[in-house]
């Protein structure tokens, strides 16, 4: 058994990082079955609009998985085959900030490209046609999804098609295979393995979206569970409902899941967003594939690139002084970075306790070491805006929730992120365990030392990683903070989602910039700072 | 006559050039340190790496082939590992040398059959090659360069994943094979035992180029401080 730094301690460290993950759970829980007795069950399944909201959110959902997947197999085999291509740098830049960019942000791009006054709408008219209002609904929905989960996959499938070996493609050019060959008895066995996995990672993500749709949905004709769970509490003031909607939300993630872990083995999230391999393909020379990949690509560039740009060009304008001078958006901006920064922090408290619990479980109750790993799988089936339903109902009548809200995003937050956390720093606890565990014992290295020459060397990058993009990620919420939302207590996102509501375009559009900015500041910060530069 | 005039290339800040001619029908091993440019000399000739200038030229026979493609010039190669595709039964990875799309005639399925046999691997084809030994899939390997029929055969340290009395058994195969189908291997390896037992000539590379050429009887007994150090004949 190998002796870590807080070894000693852990029992305490642990106990409390099990506290902080168990108590919330169990709360929500509590509050959701002392309102089963209330609910009018039959009500509820005799609803039509609630029926509807379930049809919306799973074919929302499939659609958003089907479009962004199969483009990012297309996405990735253009970039797996052009490691040369003049864009290569600016695309995967990109998709690395389309994986911290909020979603509020990604909406007020696309409502700018794609509104009726937008781009694309200005760009008809020029050319003769009416304008058309296709982004609030269905439209808009899927395009937000495919701007964050064809990044996303993309990267997942090109690290697959990067693991490929340099020989399996000099023995390909040697036996002459066309591309088509390639695809079929290369490519499509290697990528094949993490498909299911992938789409259900995208389902999932799709399934419980909310800010998205909140924004670009509307009416009950594009809304999903997780916005009518808002709806009910914060417009019908039907808590019950709410309960009877978490609860439906729940066993529906609790199935996608399960169909996910039975369909293949969990995706590995690598480290590494770069890729090294120089691959010596046969299929380089044909002008069909040079055309293709070349639209590919260059179809993708603009799909992220776009909504961005738009964002920024937006941000400049006259209203920028008087904005900035604002004394409620630094406060909104100084409440986002202290949410941003204490649940990573909280985040990686509740991880490292767990995991070290884990350690020390181990050997002698295989159970409860089990139970740890379970646990950042239960988070899973418990969507954010489930959670905060669950707390708000449980904490209400005790505590002024409204006052304390900010602590619940961190809470929220943290929780949600630890399923990520726990992923990436087992891999790597589990890499000093085997790589390094006797060599460190049999030379006598312990404590401080070892974690400051054996531990931290191995952990930071991964730790690094796995924080910026917590951080990132609670810095840009809007599904949380908009359930606790009181006029008193602001945060960016929030703010930026009364602004593009009053439409003060101008201000959005100053907003915009200044949270697009905190979140890239963030991740980069923490990525470069903890994880250091290079390997 | 495998010729090569002048071939030069750059790796990773290293340089490499090439002047060697080697005779034809034999097994030729090559020999030198880590990163002397072995592989590189193999590399070049599969059409793997591109030479540097047009001023240098391989030839087969007379033939140029530096400018063909990979697919084009008559060389199989067989690799430490990676050979076989993991997904795939050892018959299609074999049927995959005779046609990248499978669709094999009965004759050309015979003659997959046969050189399963010929490397020992009757009975076998429908097997994976995770469900094989080590020894087992650098077999199959090589049934697949036999159904090629190029007159190469280009092995970079195939069996040095292989416990000694398997090397031996493989070393043996390789003979045998290359004596009844007239091939010329080039053997990269760093045992002695591989060259006493298979090659007739050794080329030694150093530095980027052919050091030392010859009968490989002549090369264990050779006083260059080049090869002694490489030996480990020093003390």
């Amino acid at each position: 058994m190998s002796k870590l730094f807080l070894s000693r301690h852990w029992f305490w460290f642990s106990g409390i990082s099990f506290g902080l993950v168990l108590l919330p759970l169990l709360l929500a829980m509590g509050a959701f079955w002392s309102y089963l007795g209330e609910a009018q069950w039959l009500t509820y399944v005799q609803d039509t609009y609630i029926w509807r909201v379930v049809w919306f959110s799973w074919w929302q959902a499939s659609l958003s998985t089907v479009i962004s997947v199969s483009a990012a197999v297309l996405v990735a085999r253009a970039l797996a085959r052009r490691q040369s291509f003049v864009g290569r740098w600016l695309l995967l830049r990109c998709f690395s900030v389309a994986l911290v960019v909020p979603s509020i942000i990604a909406v007020f791009g696309i409502i700018l490209l794609h509104g009726k006054y937008g781009y694309v709408n200005q760009l008809w008219r020029w050319l003769g046609g009416e304008p058309q209002s296709y982004v609030y609904g269905l439209t808009g929905i899927l395009l937000a999804h495919v701007f964050f989960n064809l990044p996303l996959s993309s990267r997942i499938l090109l690290q697959r098609l990067d693991a490929i070996s340099s020989e399996t493609w000099r023995l390909s050019s040697q036996l002459g295979m066309t591309s088509a060959d390639l695809w079929r008895h290369i490519e499509w066995p290697y990528i094949k393995g993490v498909l299911p996995q992938l789409s259900a990672l995208v389902f999932a993500l799709c399934f419980t979206s909310f800010a998205i749709v909140m924004t670009l949905g509307g009416g009950p004709k594009a809304t999903t569970i997780e916005v009518a769970i808002f709806q009910a509490i914060r417009f019908d003031f039907d808590i019950a409902k709410a309960v009877y909607l978490s609860l439906l939300q729940m066993f529906f993630c609790g199935f996608i899941l399960w169909a996910g872990l039975r369909l293949g083995k969990p995706i590995e999230i690598f480290v590494s967003l770069e890729t090294t391999a120089k691959n010596m393909r046969p299929d380089l020379r044909p002008i069909v594939g040079i055309v293709s990949d070349t639209v590919v690509l260059l179809l993708a560039t603009l799909l992220v690139l776009l909504p961005l740009l738009a964002v920024v060009i937006a941000g400049i304008n006259s209203a920028w002084a008087e904005v900035l001078l604002d004394l409620r958006l630094w406060s909104a901006f100084s409440n986002s970075l202290w949410v941003a920064l204490s649940s990573a922090l909280l985040s990686l408290l509740m991880a490292a306790g767990l995991l070290l619990a884990q350690r020390h479980w181990r050997e002698r109750y295989a159970a409860a070491s089990l139970a740890v790993e379970w646990m950042g799988s239960v988070i899973l089936v418990v969507p954010p805006l489930v959670l905060a339903t669950g707390l708000f109902i449980g904490l209400s009548p005790h505590v002024n929730v409204f006052a304390i809200n900010l602590y619940i995003v961190v809470l929220v937050n943290a929780l949600m992120g630890l399923p990520y956390m726990l992923r990436v720093l087992s891999v790597a606890y589990l890499k000093i365990a085997r790589d390094y565990d006797r060599l460190s014992s049999s030379l006598g290295i312990q404590g401080w030392h070892r974690l400051r020459y054996v531990e931290w060397p191995i952990l930071r990058k991964p730790i690094g990683l796995a924080l910026a993009l917590v951080a990132a990620m609670s810095a840009g919420d809007l599904g949380v903070v908009a359930l606790f939302g009181s006029p008193d207590i602001q945060t960016l996102p929030l703010l930026m989602y009364q602004r593009l509501g009053s439409y003060q375009s101008e201000a959005a559009g100053v907003t915009a910039v200044v949270l697009l900015a905190l979140c890239l500041g963030i991740f980069v910060v923490l990525e470069r700072l903890l994880g250091g530069s290079g390997d | 006559m495998i010729n090569f005039k002048q071939v030069s290339c750059r790796l990773g800040g290293q340089k490499f050039s090439f002047n060697l001619q080697l005779p034809l029908g034999q097994v030729v091993a090559i020999m030198g340190a880590s990163g002397s440019g072995k592989s590189t000399l193999l590399n070049l000739l599969a059409g793997f790496i591109q030479p540097q200038t047009d001023a240098g030229q391989i030839l087969l026979d007379g033939q140029r082939v530096d400018h063909l493609e990979p697919s084009q010039r008559p060389v199989t190669s067989l690799f430490q590992e990676h050979n076989l595709f993991a997904h795939m039964s050892v018959f299609n990875n074999l049927a995959l040398g005779i046609r990248a799309s499978l669709k094999l005639t009965a004759n050309e399925k015979a003659q997959v059959e046969a050189a399963l046999d010929q490397v020992g691997l009757k009975g076998l084809g429908s097997r994976l090659p995770k469900q094989l030994s080590g020894g087992q899939r650098q077999r199959v390997a090589l049934g697949r360069a036999l159904v090629r029929r190029k007159p190469l055969l280009l092995l970079d340290e195939p069996f040095s994943a292989l416990d000694p009395a398997l090397r031996q058994e493989m070393a043996v195969l390789v003979k045998s094979l290359s004596q009844q189908h007239q091939l010329t291997v080039l053997l990269v390896t760093h045992e002695p035992k591989d060259v006493l037992l298979l090659a007739e000539t050794v080329v030694f590379i150093a530095d980027g180029g052919v050091h030392w050429q010859g009968h490989s009887k002549d090369f264990l007994q050779q006083k260059d401080p080049y090869i002694q150090a490489y030996l480990g004949q020093n003390c």
